[in-house]
């Protein structure tokens, strides 16, 4: 902790306190042109400039979401509250509050064990059919695809609320969008200010994390730094040890220009290697991982119905993991004599850089229509050379351009409509439109009928793979054979984009203190990108394959058949009193697979029926506790998982605030799994057990 | 008649005191023959101010009332006008510098918020009759009748008081009882209570309304503000066009000219007795203002504001 980056640490420290010296000389300043009465009236004075001066546009155009009401997809939002609630203290964890979502502990076992998030199915270790930001940057890996969540650089503690969209929604945010959407947007830089530490302890995970947060002139920013210690499932070989740090800052420079920064680091190590999967080659080991990103976007409001804003940020994820086998000679007693190694050493670093630049204009014309378009540029690098078999970086670019239209003719009636184009080195140019028709009988009723289309670009697992053992061989042989080769994956390339095609009926409303959502969907995914064996490709000159002899398949992503997601899911939210609050959700899933006899299909990646549940109650000022309760039906999920029976779980919390002069203390305990000690989840080699923790958070 | 007494207890006790305390001043000021207005910036507002100043006093029957403007760095020429004019103040510095004239000098404050008026009164230990002011606050009793009529579902308001506004604690309770509104409050005596406080208040409450205070409400703290409401999903309602521009639901607000067409009719009014202005008053003419952008987002369904205005002019009448 205490050695943790220190040059960006003191970097950051120096430009506060910098910053707090001229804005106290600027006080100075002003006090001694402007102070026409005594002091004492003149601090404590309003002047007609607090009434006619201009104010900086807050809510503008583009900081102005669509009412739920108006939106063209359904949208859950988890605020800070539910957050708290639910004592989660992996992010991932929080998504089982969604209709739809299946959350997989610990799933996977190559590249990084890490929860698995996906809605409506095809789940695999790794599920990349969903898009994931934190403030409008993309943290989506091409790599496997999906997020790594454990080494994202953001404490949960900052996080305002998440909005999700369920369903795609690839014509506001590209591709990948593509079962639905995941939004985390962090709180105001300043708000609220001073300081905080939070600290975690438990079975198998210690937390703590410092922030600080504060407003000088005007700059607003948070600095938070964090360490967390997760000893992860008691069979596996997956810990995780990370530190953190995380500062955002914004810059008011006049009212009609701010600037926002951003800037994180993450870095740790990590577990893994799974010995039950493999005892020979990628054994149980350490590797080590190190995050960092910038981000900078200034925000012009041009005029009372248009804003225009311009990001840029950068990206880098290293991963350092190196393995050593066992010795292999006793295995392949053919080959001893004439092979170089006993064990083989395995260097798989992998370094992923993403710089993206995207410029957008939201502006209303008249008060019923609203737009917003842009564009962005992104460019991708991938460095992989065991992935990909080549020391070479490959370079992934893509460039996009969107536009969305609210128009609302009546106000009964809302229409949206939007495409996003975009052009990749992958699959070239595609198109994704949407449209959607709101209808509202009254204020408290919304019927939505809506169709979109997306697509999923292959992730570099399924376009460029090529892993592969190389057994280097010495003597010079007969056969002219100078290294043994096992392949993993052998891609062809080319595969073409999956996509899907979407349509749903939403019903949303408020019945007294009930709020509903209502969704019945039907999707229909083509072109769906399998992994199917293959023989015709070639090795390196003068290898030998092993495969045959090893009855090993090398792979190759294909696109193969298509699928339909069809089904209901609803969310309620009722607030029996100020006191007690009752969240429930449901979501039943029925996925066909439209060509029978398909290898690895999709019928069982999805529960059939997943339900989620909890209720908060506050007992007084001090005192509240919550019960959540999670179901998921029997599954076999892909990608790594294995087929898992129904699962019933049971979180409680009980927390106390306490208050101080100038403290606020609030001291949780949680238990989760309450009433069930084993079970597995994701696959057979994630056991789960009853954890128990107490969280400690203290601002002052 | 317009509802534009102000109702603030303590002010008006204050008020009583120093009326008894001029019944003992002797008139020495005769009727006027012109107004000087003092402005402490040649901004577009001021002459905004002036220019329609001088069209309602011309309109105006008996009023051939010379209008001479002057700016804070001419000083001098104060003194010159001491004797025979009426002084219109525009803002908080000309009305400082007004107030340091002769104490028979009429003065009237414009664009002055009340509690500043408050305490140079008392700072300037002036009497009410010839220190008064139209200030820029707007009846509570109109600000209510604006959410009712907007939004006649609201039961919890909630309102952010700091120290300056604090003294209308009781008044707002009344004034909001009388409107059906149960009034939620919360005191913020440091910046760091701010936004706790706020979340507190939007917990409980069905919309806000905004109460200047230098501590509470001002241009930084709009967006601490404005966000944390919206992100409750709750309407604000601001006291300025440039809030409910920056991001409230709705205000109420007097326009410069609005301003000046009182102005003037109390220059003609008070003509002939200088040292008798009417106490200080509240806007009497007023607009409405709705951001249809926000409702939108929060998905209220708002009249025109032509129609909310005259509904509200309405309610005025009935009172």
């Amino acid at each position: 902790m205490v050695n943790f980056r220190h040059p960006a640490l003191l970097i950051w420290l120096l430009f506060v306190n910098s910053q707090l010296a001229i804005a106290e000389e600027a006080v100075a300043d002003s006090a001694g042109e402007k102070n026409v009465w005594p002091l004492a009236v003149a601090a404590q004075s309003l002047t007609e400039d607090d009434y006619l001066g201009e104010v900086p546009k807050v809510l503008t155009v583009s900081r102005l979401s669509q009412s739920l009401a108006d939106a063209a997809s359904a949208v859950t939002v988890i605020n800070r509250e539910t957050i708290r609630a639910s004592g989660i203290v992996d992010l991932p964890e929080i998504f089982r509050l969604v209709p739809g979502f299946y959350v997989g502990t610990n799933a996977g076992y190559v590249y990084n064990t890490n929860h698995t998030v996906s809605y409506h199915g095809m789940t695999t270790a790794y599920s990349g059919a969903m898009q994931v930001m934190i403030n409008g940057r993309s943290v989506y890996s091409p790599l496997f695809g999906g997020v790594n969540w454990s080494e994202l650089p953001l404490a949960i503690a900052d996080i305002e609320r998440i909005e999700i969209t369920r369903g795609p929604n690839a014509a506001s945010y590209g591709a990948n969008s593509f079962f639905g959407v995941i939004n985390i947007i962090t709180q105001n830089p300043s708000d609220p200010a001073g300081s905080s530490v939070i600290a975690t302890h438990g079975e198998e995970r210690n937390e703590v994390f410092y922030r600080n947060a504060g407003k000088l002139n005007n700059l607003n920013y948070r600095v938070t730094a964090g360490y967390r210690q997760d000893g992860g499932l008691d069979n596996r070989n997956d810990f995780k040890r990370t530190r953190m740090l995380n500062a955002q800052a914004d810059y008011q420079v006049n009212v009609k220009n701010g600037l926002e920064f951003e800037f994180g680091l993450a870095d740790g190590a990590r577990g893994e290697g799974n010995i039950n999967e493999d005892n020979i080659v990628f054994l149980p080991r350490t590797k080590q991982i190190d995050n960092h990103y910038a981000l900078m976007r200034w925000r012009h409001n041009v005029s009372d119905t248009s804003d225009f804003s311009l990001q840029a940020y950068h990206s880098y994820a290293r991963s350092d993991d190196q393995t050593t086998s066992v010795n292999i000679l006793p295995l392949l007693p053919a080959f001893a004599p004439f092979l170089a190694v006993d064990r083989l050493h395995i260097k798989n670093e992998v370094i992923q850089k993403r710089t993206d630049i995207e410029a957008q204009h939201t502006f209303s014309v008249g008060n019923n229509i609203r737009t917003v378009w842009g564009g962005s540029i992104r460019r991708d690098s991938m460095y992989a050379p065991y992935y990909l078999a080549s020391k070479k970086t490959d370079y992934f670019d893509l460039q996009r351009l969107f536009g969305h239209v609210e128009w609302r003719p009546s106000e009964k009636l809302t229409f949206n409509t939007g495409a996003m184009v975009e052009h990749n080195d992958f699959t070239g140019t595609d198109i994704s439109p949407r449209a959607s028709i709101n209808f509202k009988p009254n204020r408290n009723h919304t019927f939505r009928l809506g169709i979109s289309s997306a697509l999923r670009t292959p992730n570099y697992l399924e376009e460029k793979f090529q892993d592969r053992l190389l057994i280097p061989m010495t003597l010079p042989n007969p056969l002219g054979v100078n290294a043994l080769v096992v392949q993993f994956r052998a891609n062809k390339g080319n595969v073409n984009p999956e996509q899907i095609i979407s349509r749903e009926l939403g019903y949303m409303g408020k019945i007294g203190r009930l709020q509903l959502d209502v969704r019945a969907f039907s999707d229909r995914i083509n072109d769906v990108i399998r992994f199917d064996g293959r023989t015709d490709f070639t090795t390196p000159v003068n290898t030998f394959l092993l495969n045959p002899l090893l009855d090993i398949e090398a792979d190759s992503a294909n696109n193969m058949g298509s699928a339909a997601v069809e089904g209901l899911e609803w969310q309620a939210n009722w607030a029996f009193s100020n006191k007690t609050k009752l969240m429930f959700n449901h979501a039943y899933v029925h996925i066909r697979e439209t060509q029978p006899d398909l290898k690895r299909n999709f019928v069982n990646s999805m529960p059939r029926n997943t339900i989620s549940a909890m209720v908060t109650h506050r007992f007084d000022k001090n005192w509240d506790a919550s019960i959540a309760y999670y179901q998921t039906s029997e599954t076999t999920l892909l990608g790594d998982g294995d087929p898992v029976d129904l699962i019933r779980k049971c979180d409680v919390r009980l927390a106390r605030r306490f208050n101080g002069r100038n403290w606020n203390g609030e001291v949780s305990a949680v238990v989760e799994n309450l009433f069930n000690n084993h079970y597995q989840e994701f696959a057979d080699y994630n056991t789960l057990e009853r954890l128990a923790r107490v969280n400690l958070r203290l601002d002052f | 008649m317009l509802s534009n007494t102000y109702k603030n207890k303590r002010v008006v006790k204050l008020l009583a005191l120093l009326a008894l305390i001029s019944g003992f001043v002797p008139f020495l000021a005769q009727a006027y023959t012109g107004v000087t207005v003092v402005v402490s910036a040649e901004t577009p507002v001021n002459a905004e101010f002036v220019e329609s100043f001088k069209e309602a006093l011309a309109s105006g029957k008996n009023g051939r009332l010379r209008v001479k403007v002057i700016d804070l760095q001419e000083v001098e020429k104060l003194v010159v006008a001491e004797n025979s004019e009426l002084v219109v103040a525009l803002g908080v510095k000309a009305l400082e510098a007004a107030s340091k004239l002769k104490h028979t000098t009429p003065v009237l404050g414009v664009f002055t918020p009340l509690p500043t008026y408050n305490n140079l009164l008392v700072s300037s230990k002036r009497v009410l009759g010839n220190f008064s002011a139209i200030v820029l606050d707007q009846p509570y009793t109109r600000r209510m009748a604006l959410i009712k009529t907007v939004l006649p579902d609201v039961k919890n308001l909630g309102i952010l008081l700091g120290p300056t506004s604090s003294q209308d604690s009781e008044l707002l309770k009344d004034i909001g009882e009388k409107n059906t509104l149960n009034i939620l409050q919360e005191n913020v005596t440091q910046e760091a209570d701010l936004i706790p406080k706020l979340q507190k208040l939007l917990d409980s409450t069905d919309a806000l309304m905004a109460i200047p205070d230098p501590l509470v409400y001002s241009r930084e703290t709009a967006q601490p503000i404005l966000l944390t409401s919206y992100r409750h999903q709750k309407p604000v309602f601001g006291y300025s066009q440039s809030y409910v521009r920056s991001g409230a639901l709705a205000g109420v607000y007097s326009s410069t000219k609005q301003l000046a067409q009182q102005a003037a009719e109390i220059a003609i009014k008070s003509q002939l007795a200088p040292s008798l202005l009417p106490p200080p008053q509240t806007p009497k003419y007023f607009s409405v203002m709705v951001n249809y952008q926000v409702a939108r987002s929060l998905n209220i369904q708002l009249e025109d504001e032509d129609v909310i205005y005259k509904k509200m002019l309405g309610l005025e009448t009935v009172e």
